[in-house]
Parts: structure tokens; C-alpha cells; sequence
């Protein structure tokens, strides 16, 4: 694979000049390595958090240290030594920004090059960008107009600070401290993440995203988002991530809970696109994520995400359909390429009656790499006539790559129906050869096949992103023919 | 769990033949850990209440055999027959084939025995079954030899807290043909645990045909692996009933070590009241050319539950490799549970392998069609089941045997 072949078509992806692997010069305030209690009381002071939520972390702490790095995933790598990581990493704030004039020069570079500068986005898309870099939001745009309709989208920090009823009310309720290791560990350390509220009946107008992006070396990102969606509300949420090279292995372990009330519903779609490590599989992103949701009654609950990022992914965003007639969704394309790994799915928690669950599952793996299918389907007692219909489709683009599916399904009422089913093959030679005959070649005919086969998915996500990720598909797989 | 692994096993006294293996797995067994909650392979099936008890294992001398179990349980099938009570060897009822090629015997009357499997290396169960093993059929059958009838080794556990632990060996040689079915009683009384493992070696061009069945009464815990390796072309098929059972748990292992072979494995569960039936099954493919295909179908009734844990593997190389997999459950009633996991291992690219999974209930269109044709709800049922599962038994080659089943289940569930 040529580099330059790749760089072309990268800058295809962001449409603005944009490579892999720079980093940006600012001073940054960072603490550090190591993580103890005395670092998260640290933490804690310099974002002049409430007493409250520095116990609430120093629980965390406490419970994250009676416990030990999960195993059973299917996955083998180095473990992360987590006390060799700084835990907290914040570009050094001169004063309150009021403006985009007083926003670090360089972090407006930054910004340009990943092709979501905040002037652009102001004027020309419509999307409402709340920009994190390392772990501390520095600018948020379109504030005013959300502000309107009482909708509250913020960093986490600034929702502590000016709506903590809200947060104290809702943080930690859907991914407990105690739930697993990695959600602990962030439940204790997280650095910021975003807050988002839609107030009664608000339809939220626009997509809302965040971009993530690690920049410091050797900081660990502890991200942590809350999604509130109140009665009759509907939001689209957007995640994006892009990191840029590094030689050691840097972790991510992010914690995202969405609490959709009454009648509400919450669309949150992803696209990963962590620094993979190189085809020998040296640095690369760990990818270590809890995502969960909880449906009330009548509500909706849609994940969509495009995984092709990461060395190591170990990522299952869920569904507890705690209300009756609720709706769980989960659409997932996990591409893995050269050496990464990917452990993902979802779990759906059927416990209201009448609640309905979606799981399309589509892996690709290429190259050495090993893609699997994880996921829960569990339908309580209470929870009569839950219907559940999954596809988990896996496809094999070289003879030293793996696909695995492990589903567990797990049924404790007779009126519940559920339906799984799963395939595993490789790109039919009659369906190349056709496209050859047509003079299209094969590297461009498997990215047809590939993008054929994952439309089910890639049909779900909003616009901006279906266009990007259709992209970084072709990307990811560039060079795994034969 | 109050009761230790060392007050549990204290009590078993062992017979003295294939000493290696059981010194192997004595050893095995001081440093496996009992399987709990856990313990991802056993977590649908915990044992807590098995190692609550404490168990001894009985010979069967000077026992008179029950009236309500007929030492042949497939009427009408002309076979030969090996019968054991709480694990050991009962010869006045038993009738042995005797033809040129075949060696067919009770493992303790056996000189010596290769035994393969290293079951007891990985499984404090497997262990257990090697430190303890007391008896089990010991069959080889020569290069191109054909078995002319079934042979049916009949397990019955009788007494309460009873331990029995059967090994079996079976060894075809190339081209070779036997049909095995394995059938497993117990009295209404009975309770304790039946350990018993199979291991089979099939060489290339052979075929093996097992039936399993499985109705014990009273309170058994059974533990029944079964691990089949099939050498290049050989065939097999196995089918795995479970008619009655307390507490029961099928291990199925098939290991493809050569190219081109053809497995096909099926089985049903209908467990009622507070049973529980586990079904583990791997078909690991190793080499090309492989087929498989694998279909299991259960329903869960009253509060019982019901496990379905089906690997695929296929390993690199392993190219043109079709496997399939199905897996259906219906859920009766409330208070019942079925926990499915169907799992594909996949390293190869060229390959064609799925898998299906699905809970539902009986279907309302079917139900009422035959409602407003004058039949009544149970029956209407009844008639759904037996052509549900019906799809499974009508595998079983030979009909004394599909028919004793049929007769079984439809005198448990009610059919016609």
C-alpha cells in the first residue's frame, strides 16, 4: 500500500487538508502520571467541583480498586499500565473565553485541520459542535440558539457547575460506578465530556456532535457524557473521534449514559476512527467504552455506530428498555484491519412489556486482524410479548483474519419472541468477477461490495456522517485484497 | 457451597484397572476448580446443590433388577446389548457381538486401553471421570468391518445418593461401520450424580451412528461429554434426546482432523417442573472440505430451564468448510427460561457458515386452524410439538428406536 495512495484518500475524507499523526503545540496543564486518591482530589480542585461529586469519585475509586481488568473478551494485548498514565491534561485556560478571537491560535489550527473549524461550522452547516480536546471543552458554538429552546448542551465540567440538580440527578444512574472495571475507573478519574439536556416536548432542530480527539502524549482520555432527553423529547446526537500517531499504546475509556424519558427519543450515531496502530500493530488506541441507555415508557433509544478505528475495541452500547413499549435499537459496521481487534455488540434488556429491540450487526475483517460479535439479548419475566430480531453478519476479506459471534440470549417469558441468526462468509468470486467484466477493478469492487453490504447501517446515520464513513470504509480496507 | 471438593469425593472407591489415567486425573482434580456461577461455561448450570450432598458409589451384586425398567429399553430392536447399574457391569444381562474384526467388551475386561481424551485436564468434571471411572463399553471394530446390528449400552442408576462414573471407548478402523445407542435409566428413587464420557475415534471412510437417549426418574445430576474425532471422509452422526432428566448436561465434542468429513448432530428437550437440561456442543473444524450440521430443538415447561451452547470452529486453513447450525426453543410457560448462546469461531475466509437462534411460542395461525377444526387446545399443542420435534427424531435411522422415543415423549407430554 502506497502512502501517499492513503493520504490522498484521507483528504478526501475531511475535504480539508488533514493527515494522521500531528499534534498540536499548546501549553497544556498537566498533572502528573499516576492515579491515587490524592490525584483525584486534584483533579476535582482544579475543576472546582462540588464536595459531592469529589465523593462520588473517590467512591469510584474505591470500588474500581477492588476490582481487576476483565478477561473474558475476545481479545489479547498488553495490559495498559494505568498508573504510568496522567490523568488529567487541560490546555491552559488564560482567561474565560467570550469569543472565537480569544481562542488559542493553535487550537484554532487544530480545528481547521480536522476540518471542524467552529466558524465554518457556524456559518455553513448547522451543526451545534461542543470541541473537546484533551479532556476539557474549550469552545461551544451555537449556544444561544439551543439556549432558545431550552435545550442545554455543554461540557460536563460547566453542567456541574451551573445545572448540577440535573447532573447529581442523573450521573451514574445508567452505568453505575460498580458496573465494570473501566466504567469505574472513569466514574473516578473523567476529565470532562459533555452534557446535553432537551427539556419537555423540544425537538432538538439540529444534529448535535462532539469531536474527540487525543492530543496530549501519553494522557489517557477519560471522557464522560450524559444525555438527558425528557418527556417527548427527540435528539440526534453525533460522536466523531480522530487521533493522531502515536508509538505507545494510549487508552480510552469513555463512559456514555442516555436516560430517554416518556415518549422521547435519542438517536446517537458514532464513528470511530481511533488511531488503529500500524500493520505491524505497534501503538494503536485501547478502546475500552461503556455506552448504555435507558428507555422509559414509549421511548426510543437508536445507536448507530462505525467502528474502524482502534487497536483494541472493547465497546457495547446497550438498551435497558425498563419502560413498556419501548424501543431499542443497536446498528454497528466494525471493520478491523492489519493487526486491530474488536470485541463489540450490544445487550438489550427486555424488562417492560411490549419492548422491542433491533440488532444489525455487520464485521468486516481483513488482514491479521479479529472481529467479534458480543452481545445480550435478556428478556425478564415481566416482560411479556418482547419481540427481538438480530442479524449478525460477518464477512472475511483474508484467510489470517478471524470473525467470531457469541450471542447470548437469555429467555424467562413465553410470550417473548426472538429471532438471531448469523452468517459468516467471504466476497463471492462471482460477484467480483461480474464488476471486473464491467471493467471495474477489484480493489473498486470490493469497496462496492463492502459498502453494498453495510448500507443497512450506514442508511441509518445522518447525512455528514453516512458521506465520511462510506469514506473511511474504503480507508480501512484499502490495500486487503488478495 | 458447604460442601468441600474433598468431603464430596471422599467416599467413591474406584475399581483397579487403567491406573494411569486415574493417578492423572487425581492429580487434575486437587488443582481444577469446581465450576460455580462463575465459570462462563457453567454459568446457566450451577451445581451447588450436587456438591451440597454427599455421595458413594455402589457395585450392583446381589441387586435385583427393577420391574419397572426393562433391561432392553428399545423393544422390538434386534441388537446387542451391554448393560450397567450404577456403573458397573452387569453380564447376565448382556449379549455381546461375536465376529471377526470386532472387540466388544466392558472396559474393565480390557488389557489395556489408549485412552485420548483430555477431558480431565480441562474440567474438574473430566477429572472427576478419570480418577473414578468404574466401567463402560469397550469397542473397536476393524478396517472395513461392518457392524450388522446396534449395539445399546443401558446405564441404570438406582439407589439415592448414588455416584457412578461409565467411561466408554469406541475405535473404528478405516471403512469401517457401528451404530451405538446409549440409553440411560434411572428408578423413580434414585438420586445423586451419573458422570459418564464417551470417547470415539473415527477413521477415515468410517461411519458412526450414536443415539442417545436419556429418561432417568428421581433426582440425578448427569453428566454425559461425549468427545467423537473423525479422521479424514468419516462419518458421523449423533442425536441427543433428553426424554427425562433432573438435572442433565450433554457435552458433545467433534473434532475434524482430517479433510472432507461430515458430521451431523441434532437433538430435543421438553423439560417440565423444575428440570434442567443443558446442551453444550463444539464442532471444531480443522482440516478442508468439512460439512456440519447441527440442529437442536427444545421447549421449556413449568418453571424448567433449558441451556443451548453451540460452538463452531474453524480453524485457519480449514477452507471450504460448510457448517450450520440451528437452534429453536419455545418457552411454555411462565417460569420457564432458556438461555441460548450459539457461538462461530471463524479463521478461514473461504467458508460458509451460519448459525440460527431463535425463542418463540406456537404459532396462533397453526393453533387456530386447528382450533376451528374441532380440535381442542392441548391437543391442538400436542399435535404442533410432535411435528416440532418430530423434524429432530425422525433423524434416527432406525424406527424400534425413533418409535420407543416417540412413545416416551408423547406418554410424558400427553400426545395422542
Amino acid at each position: 500500500m502506497e502512502p501517499t495512495e492513503e493520504d490522498k484518500l484521507l483528504n478526501e475524507v475531511t475535504g480539508k487538508s488533514y493527515e494522521f499523526g500531528f499534534t498540536t503545540d499548546i501549553d497544556s496543564d498537566t498533572i502528573a502520571p499516576g492515579l491515587n486518591e490524592d490525584v483525584i482530589r486534584e483533579i476535582s480542585a482544579k475543576k472546582s467541583e462540588p464536595e459531592w461529586l469529589l465523593e462520588w469519585r473517590l467512591n469510584a475509586f474505591k470500588v474500581w480498586s477492588e476490582m481487576e481488568e476483565p478477561e473474558w473478551a475476545h481479545l489479547e494485548y498488553p495490559k495498559p499500565d494505568l498508573q504510568a498514565i496522567s490523568y488529567y491534561s487541560a490546555p491552559k485556560k488564560k482567561k474565560e473565553i467570550a469569543s472565537l478571537d480569544e481562542v488559542d491560535p493553535e487550537l484554532i489550527k487544530t480545528m481547521e485541520k480536522l476540518g471542524i473549524s467552529l466558524e465554518e461550522q457556524k456559518r455553513l452547516s448547522g451543526v451545534a459542535v461542543d470541541f473537546v480536546m484533551d479532556s476539557v471543552s474549550v469552545a461551544t458554538s451555537f449556544k444561544d440558539k439551543l439556549a432558545e429552546l431550552g435545550i442545554i448542551f455543554c461540557s460536563l465540567s460547566e453542567a456541574v457547575q451551573e445545572h448540577p440538580e440535573l447532573v447529581k440527578n442523573y450521573i451514574g444512574t445508567v452505568v453505575p460506578q460498580r458496573d465494570n472495571y473501566y466504567a469505574a475507573l472513569n466514574s473516578a478519574v473523567f476529565t470532562d465530556g459533555s452534557f446535553c439536556y432537551i427539556p419537555k416536548g423540544v425537538r432538538c432542530p439540529m444534529e448535535l456532535s462532539t469531536y474527540f480527539r487525543i492530543n496530549e502524549a501519553g494522557t489517557g482520555q477519560f471522557e464522560r457524557t450524559l444525555l438527558v432527553a425528557d418527556e417527548g423529547s427527540y435528539v440526534s446526537y453525533l460522536e466523531g473521534c480522530t487521533a493522531p500517531q502515536r508509538d505507545e499504546n494510549q487508552l480510552h475509556a469513555a463512559v456514555v449514559e442516555i436516560v430517554s424519558l416518556d415518549d422521547a427519543e435519542v438517536k446517537y450515531s458514532t464513528v470511530q476512527n481511533w488511531y488503529p496502530g500500524d500493520e505491524e500493530g505497534q501503538g494503536g488506541v485501547y478502546n475500552f467504552v461503556t455506552k448504555r441507555g435507558i428507555c422509559h415508557k414509549r421511548s426510543k433509544i437508536s445507536w448507530t455506530q462505525v467502528e474502524t478505528g482502534s487497536a483494541v475495541t472493547w465497546k457495547y452500547p446497550s438498551c435497558i428498555l425498563k419502560g413498556d413499549d419501548s424501543i431499542g435499537e443497536f446498528f454497528s459496521v466494525a471493520v478491523t484491519n492489519n493487526m486491530q481487534q474488536a470485541d463489540t455488540g450490544t445487550k438489550m434488556i427486555h424488562l417492560g412489556k411490549r419492548t422491542r429491540s433491533t440488532i444489525i450487526s455487520k464485521g468486516i475483517s481483513a488482514g491479521k486482524s479479529q472481529n467479534s460479535y458480543r452481545g445480550l439479548v435478556k428478556i425478564h419475566p415481566g416482560a411479556t410479548n418482547a419481540r427481538n430480531f438480530s442479524v449478525c453478519d460477518s464477512l472475511l476479506m483474508s484467510d489470517t483474519c478471524g470473525a467470531h459471534t457469541f450471542p447470548y440470549i437469555e429467555a424467562s417469558n413465553p410470550t417473548a419472541q426472538i429471532e438471531h441468526e448469523a452468517t459468516t462468509s467471504k466476497i463471492g468470486e462471482d460477484q467480483i468477477f461480474y464488476c471486473q467484466q464491467r471493467g471495474i477493478d477489484e480493489e473498486e469492487a470490493i469497496g462496492l461490495i463492502v459498502k453494498g453490504y453495510a448500507k443497512d447501517v450506514l442508511n441509518k446515520l445522518p447525512m455528514e456522517f453516512a458521506v465520511e464513513a462510506q469514506k473511511l470504509l474504503t480507508i480501512s480496507l484499502e490495500g486487503s485484497v488478495g | 457451597m458447604t460442601g468441600s471438593k474433598e468431603s464430596f469425593t471422599l467416599n467413591f472407591k474406584a475399581p483397579e484397572f487403567s491406573e494411569e489415567l486415574r493417578s492423572e486425573g487425581a492429580e487434575f482434580l486437587q488443582d481444577l476448580p469446581v465450576p460455580n456461577r462463575k465459570t462462563e461455561r457453567w454459568k446457566y448450570s450451577p451445581i451447588a446443590k450436587l456438591l451440597n450432598g454427599s455421595l458413594k458409589t455402589f457395585g450392583s451384586e446381589g441387586l435385583v433388577w427393577p420391574e419397572e425398567i426393562l433391561p432392553d429399553p428399545v423393544p422390538f430392536l434386534n441388537s446387542y446389548r451391554i448393560v450397567f447399574r450404577n456403573g458397573t457391569y452387569v453380564s447376565s444381562l448382556s449379549d455381546f457381538p461375536v465376529a471377526e474384526g470386532v472387540v466388544c467388551s466392558p472396559l474393565s475386561e480390557v488389557d489395556s486401553v489408549e485412552f485420548k481424551n483430555t477431558y480431565h485436564r480441562k474440567e474438574w468434571v473430566g477429572a472427576m471421570n478419570a480418577t473414578y471411572h468404574q466401567d463402560g463399553l469397550f469397542l473397536t471394530v476393524d478396517k472395513n468391518v461392518i457392524l450388522d446390528r446396534p449395539i445399546v449400552v443401558h446405564h441404570l442408576t438406582d439407589g439415592s445418593d448414588t455416584a457412578s462414573f461409565l467411561r466408554h471407548f469406541i475405535s473404528l478402523g478405516e471403512g469401517a461401520g457401528a451404530e451405538v445407542v446409549v440409553w440411560c435409566s434411572a428408578t423413580d428413587a434414585s438420586s445423586g450424580m451419573c458422570n459418564s464420557l464417551l470417547e470415539g475415534h473415527i477413521a477415515s471412510n468410517a461411519y458412526l451412528v450414536i443415539d442417545k437417549v436419556c429418561n432417568e426418574g428421581g433426582e440425578i445430576f448427569k453428566f454425559s461429554h461425549e468427545h467423537l474425532i473423525q479422521e479424514r471422509d468419516s462419518r458421523l452422526k449423533i442425536n441427543t434426546f433428553t426424554v427425562k432428566g433432573h438435572w442433565v448436561r450433554n457435552e458433545l465434542e467433534i473434532l475434524a482432523v482430517g479433510a472432507g468429513t461430515d458430521s451431523v448432530f441434532n437433538g430435543t428437550y421438553m423439560p417440565t417442573g423444575l428440570e434442567h437440561v443443558d446442551n453444550h456442543t463444539t464442532m471444531d473444524h480443522a482440516h478442508p472440505n468439512g460439512t456440519s450440521s447441527e440442529l437442536y430443538r427444545g421447549i421449556v415447561y413449568g418453571k424448567s430451564t433449558a441451556v443451548f451452547n453451540g460452538k463452531v470452529f474453524v480453524r485457519k486453513d480449514a477452507q471450504k468448510v460448510n457448517a450450520f447450525q440451528q437452534n429453536s426453543n419455545i418457552v411454555a410457560d411462565q417460569g420457564a427460561t432458556i438461555n441460548a448462546k450459539p457461538e462461530l469461531e471463524i479463521y478461514a475466509d473461504d467458508v460458509k457458515c451460519s448459525h440460527g437462534c431463535t425463542v418463540g411460542q406456537f404459532d396462533k395461525e397453526a393453533l387456530f386452524y386447528l382450533k376451528s377444526r374441532g380440535i381442542g387446545t392441548d391437543e391442538a399443542k400436542a399435535l404442533l410439538v410432535k411435528a416440532y420435534v418430530g423434524d429432530v427424531i425422525s433423524s434416527v435411522d432406525r424406527d424400534e428406536v425413533r418409535n420407543e422415543i416417540v412413545r416416551l415423549y408423547s406418554e410424558r407430554h400427553g400426545w395422542e
